[in-house]
């Protein structure tokens, strides 16, 4: 039974938390948050340690993996640390803010021989799973043209409004569609450029990126990302891969069986679900596979090397967006 | 009433037929006659529509119709469009207005000259979903308009459209102008930006099937046009005119052909989704019949059409060089 500590008790550690419920072969013993009243209630759920502050955790529990839910700025602080006790890692998308960053974090899991992996979670989604499985059985020839889109509320419930501060979170070219920038990459192959523009933070508690792409191997995609809709509007995604023989196209919000209609004092209103059975939910397939990788001894299936090349993607549209130019990943063209 | 005349001018752009099914229809309407070049073409349409054949365009231009439906190929535009306003007609010539700006500043030029009216063939400037939408703009309910993210799929037509002599380029040239008008309608601004990525990657017939192209303006909107011809011969549906609108208030989503109902046959297996929404060919001829009974000035007038033409050939610009480029205007005001 691996033990396991959860970092970070936010929206993301809460999610994590719950997926440890219908993971056998590991346990949640410790959580750590700097606010007790949240991190005692995940703590609660699993009967294990509430903890506000790490260096106690680690000097107290003997946990086998840290799950690392905090904001992205946070990210290499805590991995790193947590890897150097021999800690395997899990750690929430983005990997971190910069490469260099990123390259150390990668680096010290090999030196210390720990399973690092980061959660990019869109490649465990039902629907974009079942996508690629339709690619791979030959149904719409190869993929020449991808559109993707995740688009929702501007994060301002974020602790500390971290979201909002782009030194801390990348905005949402970096910390929202690098999800599909790690779909597409490990789909479609490695990207070659990118043009993007976005309000670059410009217009506050609105942000909305387009970035146009063209892979090494001539295909071209179109990678949308909204904060920018108002304040309560469902979140969203949908993607479409065009190929030489026919094309496959989704749409969250088209797609969700549940359509609620519940009146309220000021009218009606309209939500829709999509349910998933527990073996089928992401979050929980991507931490129990890093959980076999431990126990199977063997790399994760999204490497911390996955996690660099996305973030590669996403700082050069960043970069792009500022430049108003092209950018070639890895500099020359 | 006196019924106003009006000319066809080649059915070389399958839209010819539309058209002039829509005239045939309106009481305030006689089609005086049909030229077409195709010989066999011509009589079976003439035969049709119960109107005169002329093999040569000009024999059609000295008869007494009021004014000419042109849908040439795209390269022969700039000829037919002079010919037309030296006879005095006023004209309606199918979109892209032209292929290059020679062309373009000829026939807007020749049209002045002789004071005839000149308006391109936009439908979706009459399409009853875009009109609402233009109106929820204007009336401020998403606010500011940030930016604009639009697709126009379809599927790739044949014969001349794939021919770059005639048609002055593929996709890039036929798809994307549609768009481009209505972001420019919408944004009431010009354009000063263009960088696209585009190919010939899905049909494999030596001119660009793919491409998007991303657009800025003088008012700092910018946006995306996705103009591939994506859609495989058993897509349910032929057009897509897709915008989702972003503004500092909300977002306006328009999928212009949304209007319609799924069809099942096991006649050939294929599964449709038959359009009984407003398409747009028919608010575009009644126009076009209003300028020829009243001498208004068109709602969509060939200047339209030339600046939308300019984003497309910047596009191509761009994906030679690979770089951002400037829109260059044609100087006509």
């Amino acid at each position: 039974m691996l033990k396991v500590a959860i970092v970070g008790a936010g929206t993301m550690g809460r999610i994590h938390s719950s997926c440890y419920v219908n993971i056998a072969e590991a346990n949640v013993v410790a959580v750590c948050d700097l606010r007790v009243a949240v991190g005692e209630k995940i703590a609660g759920i699993h009967g294990a340690k509430y903890y506000d502050d790490f260096d106690e955790l680690l000097s107290k529990e003997e946990v086998d993996m840290v799950d690392i839910c905090l904001p992205t700025y946070l990210h290499k602080e805590y991995a790193v640390k947590a890897m150097k006790q021999g800690k395997h890692v899990f750690c929430e998308k983005p990997i971190a803010l910069n490469v260099e960053d990123a390259e150390e974090m990668l680096a010290v899991s090999e030196r210390e021989s720990v399973n690092f992996s980061i959660g990019h979670v869109v490649r465990f989604f039902p629907s974009y799973k079942k996508a690629i499985d339709i690619v791979k059985d030959g149904k719409i020839g190869t993929p020449k043209l991808m559109r993707t889109t995740r688009t929702g509320e501007f994060p301002s419930w974020s602790w500390n409004n971290w979201y909002a501060d782009y030194s801390l979170s990348g905005g949402p070219i970096l910390d929202l569609i690098i999800h599909d920038f790690d779909w597409l990459i490990n789909n479609f192959g490695d990207i070659k450029r990118v043009y993007a523009k976005s309000f670059n933070g410009k217009i506050e508690k609105k942000d909305h990126c387009l970035v146009t792409v063209r892979f090494e191997n001539g295909a071209i995609a179109h990678v949308e990302g909204s904060w920018a809709y108002p304040d309560g509007a469902v979140f969203g995604s949908t993607f479409e891969v065009v190929g030489t023989k026919g094309q496959i196209e989704f749409d969250s919000r088209e797609k969700s069986p549940i359509k609620k209609h519940i009146h309220e004092e000021n009218g009606v209103k309209v939500t829709i679900e999509s349910p998933l059975s527990w073996w089928d939910e992401p979050y929980r397939a991507e931490i129990q596979e890093f959980v076999n990788s431990i126990i199977e001894k063997r790399k994760p299936l999204v490497t911390g090397k996955d996690a660099i090349k996305a973030i590669k993607v996403s700082l050069a549209a960043i970069e792009s967006s500022r430049t108003g130019k092209p950018v070639y990943i890895g500099g020359e063209r | 009433m006196k019924k106003v005349k009006v000319g066809i001018i080649s059915f070389q752009h399958m839209h010819g037929l539309s058209y002039t099914s829509i005239l045939q229809n309106l009481q305030a309407v006689e089609v005086a006659g049909i030229a077409d070049s195709d010989y066999f073409r011509g009589t079976e349409m003439a035969a049709r529509f119960n109107t005169a054949y002329y093999e040569d365009y000009k024999k059609l231009l000295n008869t007494d119709i009021d004014g000419v439906v042109i849908c040439t190929c795209n390269k022969l535009h700039g000829e037919v469009v002079v010919e037309a306003a030296k006879a005095k007609k006023h004209i309606l010539v199918e979109k892209p207005f032209a292929i290059d700006y020679k062309q373009a500043e000829e026939m807007i030029k020749a049209c002045r000259e002789n004071k005839v009216k000149l308006m391109t063939a936009f439908p979706m400037r009459f399409n009853q979903a875009v009109i609402e939408a233009k109106a929820s703009v204007d009336r401020g309910e998403i606010g500011d308009v940030l930016c604009i993210s639009g697709i126009n799929h379809g599927k790739i037509p044949s014969g001349w459209f794939l021919d770059k002599e005639l048609a002055g380029g593929g996709a890039v040239m036929d798809h994307t102008v549609h768009i481009a008008d209505l972001m420019r309608w919408f944004t009431g601004s010009e354009y000063k930006k263009v960088y696209a990525e585009s190919g010939a990657l899905i049909h494999n017939k030596g001119i660009d099937d793919c491409g998007i192209v991303n657009v800025e303006f003088e008012n700092g909107v910018f946006g995306t046009i996705d103009c591939s011809w994506a859609h495989h011969k058993n897509y349910s549906i032929w057009p897509e005119v897709y915008m989702e609108i972003v503004g500092t208030k909300g977002v306006l989503e328009i999928d212009a052909f949304k209007q319609n109902e799924k069809v099942y046959t096991a006649d050939d297996g294929l599964i449709y989704d038959e359009i009984w929404g407003s398409d747009g060919d028919e608010g575009l001829i009644r126009e076009f019949v209003e300028i020829l009974r009243t001498g208004k000035t068109p709602l969509v007038t060939g200047i339209d059409g030339e600046r939308a033409m300019e984003v497309a050939l910047t596009a191509y610009k761009s994906s030679l060089s690979g770089e951002m480029e400037e829109v260059e205007h044609l100087d006509i005001l």
